[in-house]
């Protein structure tokens, strides 16, 4: 009777086990489904650029397109959109300022970020919570009275004015990276430095800048993608020196398809693969914010 | 907790003076006092304030003398009088009317040498040296009967000083200084019910081609004004503006909320290429906005990829137009993908920052005891993540104001509109910085309010579950 019970208790058992290993690999099967369809719907709009921008003009004007992109494969479209008035310059535009911004960004922020993360002062939090704010700012409302101050200083339409707007623009979210970045280097690192002999600045030098050092070039090719991408300041602060963004909007009405998916793609490419490269400390610069 | 976090809690604070951090945050202190807090400020008083509102008169021709009273930017003036006076340099403008004076040298009707300042109406110039300017010339003579035959020489140039001497007319004259100087008038206009007289430079008046009436063209002195306000809700564009912007906004952050949620957790449940799905996820993030729009505007364009894979499907026989005048609701799906497209990875971000801080024993926990996937949603994973939520929904929801080069790039500009472009139109078309800047101080302002109604929000529901 008690033997009978027991098998039936472990075939009972056995049944259920197996039910709930049927369920998960089933739930794993529907995750696995949902995370690629989401890929897809990611990746599928960045296909069909890339496959509009590298084929000819003529396959661009086609239709209806085909999906299999890069039939024929040419560089004929990139060729025509770096040819079109003002890209170049626009192009060369958008490197400078993205370069001065990333280069005044870092200098400025870099020691705010230390100071955040490694010491404790009246006020800390309050500073943080206020360059959080600036970040939630809209930009719209900082170009338009920028613009007049700088006609009036002289230095409007310069490609160097618009990286100083840039700059205010990055500042905060660099200070929030640079700031993560140095919280996850111990103190005790620099202390034990210290204990084997080395002065503050030494141990600063030796031994917490090699480790910091990439995650502030992360935080500097944030700003350079920020400074890349950047539209409305660029549009109004600009005339003559436009940026590849500014340029590509004031002209994009009156352009043809090949121009419009080229200049698009053209923008995306070097953002994505530098956001790519850095996409770790992202999650590092949010973990720390939401805290 | 992230790495990051953990390290964060267990760094030591350095113990040493206390100015150092300061020091340290000094730099980024200043730059956004300049670049951010003081452009914010104008921003504002470009949007409420009038500079040119109000110019004051004065007793006499001259900057320095007492106010008469204050007439209104507009209004009608009638011109009593002009006199020339010295200005500086930098005051002339292109608006001015100015005068050149002479200082001259000839013999009066009684034979005796006088000089003075003649103002150049009275004086011929006949000589010239090499580079141009006048060295010799004539007194006109004076037509009409009536009036002194004789051209008075003033001891300054200005008709209030001295009178130097006086030489009749076509005498020569030796020609030496010159002068210019800027007419002021006497003018008399309406100003709160009375008439009110007084002297005001040419550069700001308008005066008509009669001589003796005018309008005043900008003031000197500011003044609060509702106009830019009222020009911007008068604005055609302004009402589509809003709702639209209002429209997209809650179309767009539902879907992105729940779709980064998704993500997330497909993250969460550490599939095989784990990583691989997260750098697909993040990749929209570096995205630029305008670049989206075109990505999207590839899609939805009449030749496009929708078009070409619905008739490949068989479901439809000819391409439809989308982005047309016409189908404004389909510019508007066009501008909520690509939003929700280019916007949630960010959420994402902050959502999976959020869940990598809860602890994963309290989410096992929930799923040994047999939760189901809705019940730990609900019960475990969204509670916890409320402050993370609360940061992207204030930080997506002030974003979705600005969209603006997404809407461009699939609309034109015209046929849908968001508040943003109007910025942008006021500004760049219209060159009209005040009511742009009006319009940007509307943004700021929705931005606020929905920042405080979200804080609000999550407030009251914590002293309600409490």
């Amino acid at each position: 009777m008690t033997a009978l019970n027991s098998t039936q208790v472990s075939a009972e058992m056995a049944r259920l086990r197996a039910r709930a290993r049927r369920r998960m690999l089933l739930s794993r099967v529907f995750t696995y489904l949902v995370g690629i369809l989401i890929a897809i719907w990611v990746l599928a709009p960045l296909w069909f650029i890339a496959s509009m921008a590298l084929t000819t003009p003529e396959t661009v004007r086609s239709y209806p397109k085909s999906v299999l992109p890069f039939i024929p494969f040419s560089f004929e479209t990139m060729r025509f959109f770096l040819q079109s008035r003002g890209i170049v310059p626009g192009v060369i535009n958008s490197v400078l300022v993205a370069v001065i911004t990333l280069i005044l960004s870092t200098l400025i922020a870099a020691p705010a970020g230390y100071a955040t993360s490694r010491y404790i002062f009246r006020g800390r939090d309050a500073f943080r919570l206020s360059i959080l704010a600036v970040r939630a700012f809209p930009v719209v409302i900082l170009s338009i009275p920028l613009a007049v101050t700088f006609i009036n200083l002289g230095i409007f339409d310069q490609v160097y004015s618009l990286a100083l707007m840039h700059t205010a623009l990055t500042l905060p979210t660099t200070v929030l990276v640079i700031g993560s970045v140095f919280a996850s280097i111990p103190y005790e690192l620099e202390e034990a430095a210290q204990v084997f002999g080395c002065t503050p600045a030494q141990a600063f030098r030796r031994v917490v800048l090699p480790l910091v050092l990439p995650g502030i070039a992360a935080a500097a090719i944030f700003t350079f993608v920020m400074s890349w991408n950047e539209v409305f300041a660029a549009t109004v602060l600009t005339v003559q020196n436009r940026t590849l963004p500014a340029q590509v909007l004031v002209s994009l009405q009156q352009s043809p398809e090949p121009y419009k998916f080229a200049g698009g793609f053209f923008m995306l490419l070097p953002s994505v693969i530098f956001i790519f490269v850095i996409r770790k400390y992202l999650f590092n610069m949010w973990g720390q914010i939401t805290k | 907790m992230t790495d990051a976090a953990i390290a964060l809690t267990k760094t030591k604070p350095r113990p040493r003076r206390q100015w150092a951090p300061y020091l340290l945050i000094l730099p980024s202190l200043l730059y956004l006092a300049v670049f951010f807090a003081w452009p914010m400020t104008r921003a504002i008083r470009l949007a409420v304030w009038d500079e040119t509102a109000l110019l004051t008169l004065r007793q006499e021709a001259a900057a320095g003398s007492a106010a008469a009273g204050v007439l209104p930017q507009g209004a009608a003036v009638s011109l009593l009088d002009r006199r020339s006076n010295l200005a500086a340099e930098a005051d002339l403008s292109g608006a001015s009317l100015t005068e050149t004076w002479f200082f001259v040298q000839g013999l009066d009707p009684g034979g005796n040498a006088v000089a003075g300042w003649a103002p150049e109406s009275r004086i011929r110039v006949r000589t010239t040296d090499a580079a141009g300017a006048a060295i010799g010339g004539t007194v006109r003579p004076k037509l009409g009967a009536g009036a002194d035959p004789l051209t008075s020489l003033y001891s300054e140039p200005n008709e209030g000083s001295a009178i130097a001497g006086k030489l009749e007319g076509s005498a020569a004259v030796s020609i030496g200084e010159q002068a210019v100087l800027e007419v002021w008038f006497l003018i008399e206009g309406e100003g709160e019910g009375e008439r009110i007289s007084g002297w005001a430079p040419s550069r700001v008046l308008q005066v008509y081609g009669d001589g003796v009436s005018g309008r005043i063209d900008r003031g000197d002195t500011g003044q609060l004004t509702r106009a830019y306000i009222q020009r911007m809700l008068n604005d055609r564009f302004f009402r589509p503006a809003f709702y639209t912007t209002l429209l997209l906004i809650v179309l767009i952050i539902p879907v992105q909320f729940a779709l980064a949620i998704i993500m997330a957790l497909v993250i969460q449940a550490r599939l095989k290429f784990n990583t691989l799905f997260l750098a697909i996820f993040a990749i929209p993030l570096a995205a630029s906005d305008l670049a989206v729009g075109i990505l999207w505007y590839a899609i939805f364009t009449q030749s496009g990829y929708l078009n070409s894979i619905l008739q490949a499907l068989g479901l439809i026989a000819a391409p439809n137009a989308f982005l047309t005048a016409d189908t404004r609701y389909w510019i508007l799906i066009a501008i909520w993908l690509a939003e929700v497209w280019r916007a949630t990875s960010i959420v994402m971000v902050i959502v999976v920052s959020g869940l990598q801080a809860i602890s994963q024993e309290v989410l096992e926990a929930a799923e040994v005891f047999g939760a189901t996937l809705w019940q730990r949603l609900r019960h475990v994973i969204l509670p916890l993540l409320k402050p993370s939520l609360q940061v992207a929904l204030i930080l997506r929801t002030i974003l979705a104001l600005q969209v603006f080069a997404v809407v461009i790039a699939l609309s034109g500009g015209d046929v849908v509109t968001v508040l943003a472009n109007e910025t942008y139109r006021q500004y760049y078309t219209l060159r009209n910085m005040n009511v742009a800047a009006a319009y940007a101080g509307f943004i700021l302002l929705i931005s606020m309010f929905s920042a405080i109604i979200y804080l609000r929000m999550v407030r009251s529901s914590e002293e309600a579950s409490a």
